[in-house]
Formats: C-alpha cells, structure tokens, sequence
C-alpha cells in the first residue's frame, strides 16, 4: 500500500517550547487510523506541524511525493490532504453552502460536490442559506466533515470531532466517517473518546509526551486496553 | 442652496467612499493601519496628471489606477507581508514613513507647485438638474462612487475570489487550510485597495489643484469614515462616506468654524451610540 502521509524524526516547536520530539507516523492509503492520546501531549501540534504552524526543526514531512520540513498552511490540500479542524472553526460571515464552497478551493475533482453533501447531511440543505455559526454544535461539525470532503481529500485528517458533542450525535457521525473510509478515503482520526475510535479505526497509535509510544490493531471488543493512553 | 449642498456632499461622499472603501478592505484582510493611503491617493493623482498630459484623461483614469494597483501588490509583497508577524504599531510607523517618502518623492518628479487637470470636455458643461445648474464632471464622479461599490459588491457576493476574500478577512488560517493561497489573496486586495485610492485620486483632480499634502484631508476623513462604518467594512463604509459628505458639505456652509472638527463630532457621536460601528465586525 502506498503511504500518504508520513513523518519522520520530526521535532516541531512553538517558539523555544519542544513539542514533537521525533515524531514519526506513517499513513497509509486507505486505511483508517487514530491518533490518541491525553490533553496536551502533541496531537494538535502533530496537525499544526503539518500546515505550517508549528516549527519543525529537524526531520521531515512527506505528502505523496511532496516532501519538506516547512509547508504552507495551502498546501496540504492541494495535495489531497483534508483536516476538520479542531473545535471546527466554520467561518462565521460566510453561509452554510459558502461554507462547504470554500473546501472545493483547491479545484480537485472528485466524487463530492454540493449536491452529494446534501445527500450525506441532509440538514444542511435545509440551511444552506443561513449564516454557518447560525448551527448547532452537532451541525457545524457536519458542515466542517462537509467542507473537507467538498476538496474531494485522499487523506482526511479529523481533531477531536466530537469535542462538546451528544453521544448519539457521536454515533452519527461516527457511522458516517466510517462510510466515507469505505469509500476509499483515507482517516485519520485525533481523539480521545474511545468509544468512537471504536466505531471508526481499524488501527492506533499512542502519543504521549510528543511521541508516539504505541501502536497496534483497533479491537472494538477490548477498546478499554486503551484507555491507559487517554485516561488521565 | 440646501439642493447644491447636497449634491456637493454627494460628490464628495463618492470620492470618499472609493478612496475609504480600498482603506477598509486593506485593513480587512491585512489588519494593517495604512497612513499611506492618503498618499496612494495623491500618487494616483499625480500619475493621472502625467498621463492625461501625453494621452488624455480618460486614458487617465483607467491607467493610473491600473498603475496603483501594481504598486499595490508590490506594497504587499515588500512591505505587509514581511511585517505581518510585527506588532500593528511598528507596521502602522512604516506605512508613516512610506507617506513621507512618497510624497517628498512626488515633491522630486512633480515639483512643489500645485498642477491640475483639465476637465474633458465631453463633461465640461452642466445641466439644468432640480433647478440648479449641475457641473456634468461633479456628476459622472457620483456615478463613477455608485459604479465601483457596485461593482465592488458584487465582486466580494458573487465571484470565487471574493468568497475567499470574505472567508480570509474573518479567519484566514481556516481559510488557508481549505487551499486558498492566502497570501496572493492579500497581495489582491491589497492591489485593489491601492487602485481605489489611486482612482479617486484622479477623480477628484479636475475639480481641485493638485499637490504633494492634497492626501492628508482625505485620509483622516477615510478614517473616520471606516471607523464610523465599522473597521474593515465595506457596507459600513458606504453609509458613513454618504453622512460624512453631507456632514462636510453642510458644514461648511451652516457652520464654518466647527467644518474642521465636524467628522469627529460625528465619529464620537456614532462609536458612542455604536461603540463597534455601524456595521459592527461584518465584511
């Protein structure tokens, strides 16, 4: 299988503060995989490194073919790599549809368009027309899926999706990443909330203290082995 | 009488608002406090001048804001961009200095004495309009103010690139990671910003003389018309560039010894009834 994305060795930074210490990850097509772990152990600075908000300063990242230690926070999805960012951050003065307008800016074409995130998220078609903030929690999440896809991702990176969300919303959503893995994008699942690791991923790897300690096969019978990684 | 006063105010609003509108949206996107709008606008003028000297003037006003527009761009890429990690009063000192050297720079090409430009003839006469004779030029630049807003407007409601201008202005990190090459964004708008003043500034050249200092009255009255709209935008802008010329128009005339301060009775008065101005925190 073909790896998508990867790091390798990566120390990253915010200002003097060492985050990421040799941080390696390998991602490959069409899998889906979690990234766990506590509060504050790198997972964020992990996406962060990515579009070029944290500083690496050694180490590299690759992207298909693409490989560089400094990237652009652009760049990413020109190369077919998607993030639902954390806490979801829709863009308040623009509406739903403008929203999920925004994710096809790479040009990349695909089998998502406007019409098709409608069919996945039929309440957003309902208020296609409002202003994004304007949603619930639970539907600015599915507008934030929405808006991802909408860059026709092979790679689509999720951070802590379901922060603040109901637990049957959990579900949902997590039925509907799951669906989107089959068919044929590739996950990448930041979380800590097991139960939809459980759902969703078919493998893990543990981060603590900027490193990845573990790795293994997701087991959705014996999820509570990994709660060492996420409980405080 | 009071029919000229506002027809005045009209046309001064409408130069104001082309020249506040390109000041808002720099600070739109940019975040950028820029003093040396006032300038761009006078540059623009100057520029104008030149070119209706060797062409006329409608070659004029379509190619010295063409001109500003570039500089515009390299305005962004040499001075905005480095600087974008700077706290926003360091870039605000820059962009003092840059009028400085601007205009002691059209002080070297231009000379110090004041230089105008005729009106084109096509619009030198007037008309008889709600029993006032109506300069056909004064006219034209209240239609050439209606004519860029729109424009304007249906530029940022309709077109790709203004939907990634209106997502940039609120969160372009976001924006960014959705695969908009923000920073050719920013050079964009800053382009089109640069081309606004550029374009009042030859518009408002035929009606006034020009010279190196005629930028600074219009950039505190930019100002003050994107303070009272509500910072970086341009609906907001609109409004307050239409009060702000009655305001001046009026008060030249009712009250000659307040006209200077006029604006900013008008600005308290507004920020105190609407602390984050009119339009609050839109686009």
């Amino acid at each position: 299988m073909n790896t998508l994305l990867s790091f390798d060795k990566v120390n990253a930074y915010y200002g003097n503060a060492h985050i990421l210490h040799d941080f390696s990850i390998d991602v490959k097509e069409g899998e889906s995989l979690a990234l766990i772990g506590r509060n504050g152990v790198g997972k964020t600075t992990f996406v962060n490194a990515l579009l070029g908000q944290a500083k690496v300063r050694s180490g590299s990242i690759r992207l298909g073919r693409k490989e560089s230690a400094r990237w652009h926070p652009y760049m990413p999805a020109k190369e077919g790599v998607m993030v639902v960012p954390q806490g979801r951050c829709i863009i308040a003065n623009l509406s739903v549809e403008e929203n999920l307008l925004l994710g096809a800016a790479t040009g990349r074409k695909g089998y998502w368009t406007v019409p098709k995130i409608y069919g996945l998220f039929p309440i957003l078609r309902e208020r296609a027309h409002t202003p994004g903030t304007a949603l619930s929690g639970g539907q600015q999440q599915m507008l934030a899926i929405g808006r991802a896809l909408m860059g026709n991702p092979t790679l689509m990176i999720l951070d802590e999706p379901t922060e603040g969300l109901a637990p049957v919303i959990v579900d949902q959503l997590g039925d509907i990443i799951r669906q989107v893995n089959e068919q044929g994008t590739t996950i990448l699942l930041i979380e800590q909330n097991l139960h939809l690791v459980a759902r969703v991923s078919r493998r893990y790897l543990a981060v603590e203290k900027g490193s990845v300690i573990a790795e293994g096969i997701v087991d959705p019978e014996q999820i509570e082995q990994l709660q060492q990684f996420v409980v405080v | 009488m009071l029919g000229i006063s506002i027809f005045n105010g009209l046309v001064y609003g409408s130069l104001l608002i082309i020249c506040a509108s390109g000041l808002a949206m720099i600070y739109g996107l940019r975040r950028v406090v820029n003093f040396a709008h006032g300038a761009l606008y006078m540059l623009g003028a100057y520029i104008g001048y030149t070119l209706s000297l060797y062409l006329n003037i409608w070659f004029a006003l379509l190619l010295a804001p063409l001109a500003m527009g570039m500089i515009g761009v390299l305005l962004d890429k040499a001075v905005f961009r480095p600087l974008q990690e700077r706290d926003p009063l360091s870039v605000l000192l820059v962009t003092f200095g840059l009028l400085l050297v601007i205009e002691d720079l059209v002080r070297a090409f231009w000379g110090r004495g004041s230089l105008s430009i005729e009106v084109p003839a096509l619009l030198a006469d007037s008309i008889e309009l709600f029993g006032n004779p109506t300069p056909l030029y004064r006219l034209a630049v209240i239609g050439l103010g209606v004519g860029s807003m729109v424009l304007i407007w249906a530029w940022l409601r309709f077109s790709r690139t203004g939907l990634y201008v209106r997502a940039a202005s609120t969160d372009p990190l976001t924006t960014a990671m959705m695969g908009v090459n923000t920073e050719r964004v920013n050079a964009l708008v800053v382009g089109v910003g640069t081309a606004l003043a550029g374009l009042a500034g030859v518009a408002a050249a035929p009606m006034l003389s020009l010279a190196p200092s005629m930028g600074a009255d219009v950039l505190v009255d930019s100002f003050v018309v994107v303070v009272i709209g509500g910072l970086g935008s341009l609906g907001g802008a609109l409004i307050s560039a239409i009060l702000l010329g009655q305001v001046q128009s009026f008060g030249t005339i009712y009250l000659p010894g307040l006209s200077a301060v006029l604006p900013f009775l008008m600005m308290i008065a507004i920020l105190i009834w609407r602390p984050s101005g009119l339009a609050g925190n839109r686009v």
